[in-house]
């Protein structure tokens, strides 16, 4: 290994030392705030680092991998949620009746295994990647767990989410076997060599579909594609609200970069089998996620529905990536997706945000009725959670509209009038539950406030906010400037 | 200092949103700063940008200002297209919308609506640039409705007098009639033309499209359904004159020097549709002349000095649409840019009036005003000679155009020109009725009221003495406009680039002299029948009996009532739309869409059943899709 390449690392190796450091302080002396400090000032490094890596042309660090623009863009993506949920936790974390220090570990440790994702070209580094991602997941959700109060809901989550994700990743394994004793290889780029020659003589296209299958299923898992889904409210309402914004930003964001990453190099959605799998998970999950949210009172429950959905819309574009091939732009259903991940990210966390800001490890407000009146009480916070949900229904002049049109645009260009069906009528279904929310923050108090939502005066949380607000409005209004850095990005594949 | 063209339209909009987003809590003084400055920069913006621009003998100039997106083939633009036209219309909004603004901080001092005021007129004028600016059709669509949002707002003004809420719905609905047929009309065009850009649109309409062919005869009528809608002609006039409910600089503005006139400028825009629709563009003329003629008889017996005003704005801008109909594009926007600065005048000087006799609008109450309130008095005098079209005012130039350009039309030209002519004679009778009624003879304001016909009066109605209320504020403008309408016609309109056309109208001596003695003749009759001279006793006999007859009373009321149209659509569509509306009570079509709700719900109450909060069930049923994925793939 060269120079050159530990350079290309550097993200890697900051946000692994900023760990070690963490853990370090947190030896010598407990002080929530300098942990706190330590692993935003590392991950803001590691942020920087990409700077240097960017001068680089793209080229694979062994074979495991690739620092290209297209990892160093959702590296950047992943850095940028990850310090948020950072700032966001430590207001949050204050009056937990435990030690709070760890909660940064393994939010600097879950980053490092959804960086190592993202650059992955290789189903070892993939799986390594997932499951330091997972491993550190289910501590961050069963973190608040000497809470008295709240003690079973974390751990019920936390062992749900163990157990069937473990399943999961036993598919990703079985495909992952089934692969390499017929190609002998597990990297991306190799495996569609091999199989074109495994179907020629060898064991013929199901062997490969049923391999590939398996891999995807555990990917979808992850990504909670219906019938796949069942876990995420549950989950999602347990843990902690950061850890469900960890869960909910990075945890898909490092998934869908992988997918689309094996997808497209490995060529599987050549196969038409694939595809069918792949736009009946959409289907599904698009009526499926936002039926479930229809009448959802509990909010991080709606947002888990609302995420399902989502996903279904992201596959669309997913599939089109094959579909566009040889069109007039090729590129679009990669661009529709890193677009769409990265419009996802924004409104979620803005949504997720809003709620930090009003709860803290004691006492969650994750109930609709908790926000009401919220426009006559704080009218800064209600506008900034009306704009993110309007995002995410997709009204225009947000980056949710542009995201989603763009999704549309490559459904077009696919000929894919199902699919694009689907997501109409999931769209309107969804515009119910997300106004509904903003109609209850309208509504007033009919009683003395029993529930007042005491949001923290803390600057940084606002900051966040006002810059996530900026981040949604921004390319909603001028997406230009996105959607060719975007196009640049998406040439790496 | 072309690029800066977006500008135009920001300013106001600017102001808007800082009057907006204070919500009334600025001082006046600051109100009043922000929402004048804001379109004095405008108007001074637009001269220099139409300096430049006709100093460079451009014959357009197309500026892109924002792309939204691009995403394949799909990239959604704003641009602003300036030529000839554009800057007649940009100068005429920004420059009178100014002055008219400056009144308003006078006429409006004591409001307690003042920053709200000042707020829907900035977002009128931004609305209007953006219209006369816009380079396509659906950004122009954009101005349009919204100019007419603000008109709403603004004929609304006084809400609390539920009839100003009326009048000013009337106003919506009633151009909402000619904005749908417009909206048609866009849709045609894009279709078949698969563009909406008007440049292109002129382009494209010839090569595709034969004189006289089907598609270009309904898209060029649907268009001027929009036209008549907002211009207030026939068959969609009714609306203007109750629009004077909203406060008198407005309906300066609005109603009478800028957004009536947008029909107007939507047809010269797009004359080449309308050349290319022979009959359409002659049904325009016939539609100028009987809204012109039916207007002028009405204003003759009407006793509001607003309403006088309306049906004249009514009747000039039938003029327009007269010439129009015979292809005098130059003379049409010659008289628009004319009439704005004689009819803001009229209307600046009834705001003063109105004011200073604590809000009298019945021209029988006042009486011998001449005296006691000199610079209204004088800006009706010239303001009225331009009306009239007394020779040298800019008025009679405008006019003479269209009349000896509706003279040469081929097939009627004889018909249109003496109909334009009577119209003529009747603006000069109502005109200086108007003026002789209210200034001379004698006062007649401590009269005990006859009837309360002006029911738009605003509500704090009590008498005192007269004094006219004139600062330099409200007095600048009224000079400047009075100036204006005297000057007016030796402004060359620079629009000959923009028709193709240099138009240039000749006749004999008896023509011209006929076309001048008409209005002159009926000064004289308006004078001898109101001013109370002893010379016109007879007239005046005659006049009193033809009223009390039985036949001629009930023409009067006829006239009065604006030809019983209000009646006549009260009787075909309003009532037969309320009792549809009654009929159909249970909205036959929400039952298709309150099915779909219920089939959410019986699908959300179905689907959640599957989330049981069992791990078991949750690890079964990942086995279970798996199989259903393996089985999909291996066999669909």
């Amino acid at each position: 290994m060269t120079g050159e390449q530990l350079l290309l690392l550097l993200p890697l190796i900051i946000v692994t030392a900023t760990a070690v450091i963490t853990m370090l302080g947190v030896a010598i002396k407990r002080n929530h705030a300098v942990s706190c400090l330590l692993t935003a000032t590392g991950l803001f490094l590691a942020l920087l680092s990409l700077i240097i890596v960017a001068q680089y042309p793209a080229q694979e660090v062994t074979p495991l991998l690739l620092v290209d623009s297209f990892n160093e863009f959702f590296t950047a993506l992943i850095l940028l949620a990850a310090l948020a949920i950072t700032l966001f936790s430590y207001p949050y974390l204050c009056n937990l009746e435990d030690h709070q220090d760890e909660f940064y570990l393994l939010i600097a440790i879950a980053t490092l295994g959804a960086l190592v994702m993202v650059g992955s070209t290789h189903f070892i580094t993939a799986f390594l990647g997932m499951e330091t991602l997972s491993v550190c997941l289910y501590g961050m959700v069963a973190y608040p767990l000497h809470r008295e109060s709240t003690a079973q809901y974390p751990m019920e989550a936390s062992i749900k989410y163990l157990v069937l994700s473990a399943v999961s990743s036993g598919f990703v394994l079985f495909g992952v076997a089934l692969l390499y004793a017929q190609t002998g290889t597990l990297h991306f780029s190799d495996i569609s060599v091999g199989i074109t020659q495994g179907i020629a003589n060898g064991p013929g296209a199901e062997y490969f579909i049923v391999a590939s299958l398996l891999v995807i299923t555990g990917f979808a898992f992850k990504l909670s594609l219906v019938p796949f889904h069942l876990w995420t409210p549950d989950v999602y309402e347990g843990a902690p609200l950061p850890a469900t914004a960890f869960l909910a930003t990075i945890g898909k964001i490092a998934m869908a970069a992988l997918l689309m990453r094996f997808m497209s190099i490995s060529g599987v959605l050549d196969s038409a089998a694939i595809t069918h799998v792949l736009a009946v998970m959409a289907v599904l999950s698009i009526i499926g996620g936002n039926l479930l949210a229809l009448l959802q009172s509990n909010l991080k429950r709606l947002l888990s529905y609302s995420s399902i959905a989502h996903m279904g819309y992201l596959v669309i574009a997913l599939i089109t990536i094959d579909s566009a091939m040889g069109g007039a732009n090729e590129s679009l259903g990669s661009e529709a997706v890193s677009f769409y991940l990265t419009a996802y990210v924004i409104m979620s966390l803005g949504a997720f945000g809003v709620m930090m800001v009003v709860s803290d490890s004691g006492h969650e407000r994750d109930h609709i009725g908790h926000y009401q009146g919220l426009f006559w009480r704080d009218p800064w916070l209600a506008l900034v959670f009306t704009a993110m949900l309007l995002s995410l229904a997709g009204i225009p002049l947000t980056i949710g509209f542009i995201g989603k049109f763009y999704v549309f645009a490559a459904g077009v260009q696919g000929a894919e009038w199902g699919l694009l069906a689907a997501m109409v009528i999931g769209s309107g279904i969804g515009l119910f539950y997300y106004l509904r929310i903003v109609y209850r923050m309208i509504t007033p108090l009919d009683h003395d406030d029993p529930l007042p939502v005491a949001g923290i005066r803390d600057v940084i949380p606002h900051g966040i906010l006002l810059l996530l607000l900026a981040a949604l409005i921004i390319p909603g209004v001028v997406p230009g400037a996105l959607m060719t850095l975007l196009q640049s990005v998406v040439q790496a594949l | 200092m072309l690029e800066w063209i977006g500008l135009l339209p920001a300013f106001p909009l600017a102001g808007f949103l800082a009057l907006v987003l204070t919500r009334g809590n600025l001082p006046r003084r600051i109100a009043g700063v922000i929402g004048v400055g804001s379109i004095g920069l405008s108007f001074l913006l637009a001269i220099l940008i139409s300096i430049e621009f006709l100093g460079s003998g451009l014959e357009s100039h197309t500026q892109l200002l924002w792309t939204w997106m691009s995403v394949g083939s799909f990239t959604p633009g704003f641009s602003f297209y300036l030529d000839g036209l554009t800057v007649v219309m940009l100068l005429i909004i920004s420059g009178i919308g100014f002055l008219i603004h400056l009144y308003s901080t006078g006429f409006m001092a004591d409001d307690p609506g003042f920053a709200r005021f000042f707020s829907y007129m900035n977002l009128f004028v931004a609305s209007m640039l953006v219209l006369v600016l816009a380079d396509n059709l659906v950004l122009l669509y954009l101005g349009w409705e919204g100019v007419g949002l603000c008109s709403y707002l603004l004929i609304g003004f006084w809400y609390d007098n539920p009839a100003n809420g009326y009048a000013a719905r009337k106003a919506f609905v009633v151009t909402r009639v000619g904005d749908t047929s417009m909206a048609i009309g866009l849709f045609l065009l894009f279709q078949q033309l698969g563009t909406l850009n008007i440049q292109e649109i002129m382009t494209l309409a010839p090569q595709q499209w034969s004189e006289g062919s089907g598609v270009v005869v309904a898209a060029s009528a649907l268009l001027l359904g929009g036209a008549v809608g907002k211009s207030a002609q026939l068959p969609l006039q009714t609306w203007l004159p109750d629009a004077m409910a909203g406060p008198t600089p407005i309906s300066a503005l609005i109603h009478a020097a800028t957004m009536v006139t947008a029909g107007v400028y939507l047809i010269a825009r797009t004359h080449v549709l309308f050349e290319l629709a022979p009959s359409v563009q002659l049904l325009v003329a016939f539609v100028g002349l009987a809204t012109l003629l039916m207007a002028g008889f009405t204003a003759l017996t009407q006793r509001d000095i607003k309403r006088i005003l309306a049906y004249s704005t009514v009747s000039q801008i039938g003029y327009m649409f007269l010439a129009l109909g015979v292809g005098a594009w130059s003379a049409a926007i010659f008289h628009l840019m004319t009439h704005a600065f004689f009819k803001a005048l009229l209307f600046l000087a009834s705001g003063t009036v109105i004011l200073s006799l604590h809000h009298e609008h019945d021209i029988f109450r006042m009486g011998g005003m001449r005296k006691k309130l000199p610079v209204a008095f004088w800006s009706f005098v010239i303001g009225s000679a331009a009306l009239t079209a007394l020779p040298f005012t800019s008025g009679f130039y405008s006019k003479d155009a269209i009349l000896l350009a509706a003279l040469e039309q081929p097939q009627y030209g004889t018909l249109l020109w003496l109909g334009g002519v009577l119209g003529a004679f009747l603006t000069a009778i109502y005109s200086f009725r108007l003026v002789f009624v209210a200034f001379f003879g004698e006062d007649h304001t401590q009269d005990a009221p006859a009837h309360h016909s002006h029911d738009h009066a605003h509500d704090d109605h009590h008498h005192g003495p007269v004094r006219e209320i004139t600062g330099f504020v409200m007095a600048a403008p009224l000079v400047i406009l009075a100036v204006l309408s005297l000057v007016g016609g030796f402004i060359h309109v620079p629009v000959d680039s923009v028709f193709g056309v240099h138009e240039e109208h000749h006749a004999s001596t008896l023509v011209h002299g006929f076309m001048i003695a008409v209005p002159i003749v009926g000064v004289l009759i308006s004078y001898l029948l109101y001013s109370g001279a002893p010379q016109g006793r007879g007239l005046q006999q005659w006049l009193k009996s033809v009223r009390e007859s039985a036949g001629g009373g009930a023409l009067m009321r006829f006239f009065f009532s604006g030809w019983g149209m209000d009646k006549l659509y009260d009787f075909l569509f309003v009532r037969p739309f309320i009792a549809l509306a009654q009929l159909n009570r249970r909205d036959l079509v929400d039952q298709f869409y309150g099915l779909l709700v219920e089939l959410a719900r019986i699908g959300n109450r179905a689907i959640v059943l599957t989330q049981t909060g069992y791990l078991r069930w949750y690890a079964i049923s990942l086995i279970g899709g798996l199989v259903l994925v393996i089985g999909i793939g291996v066999w669909a």
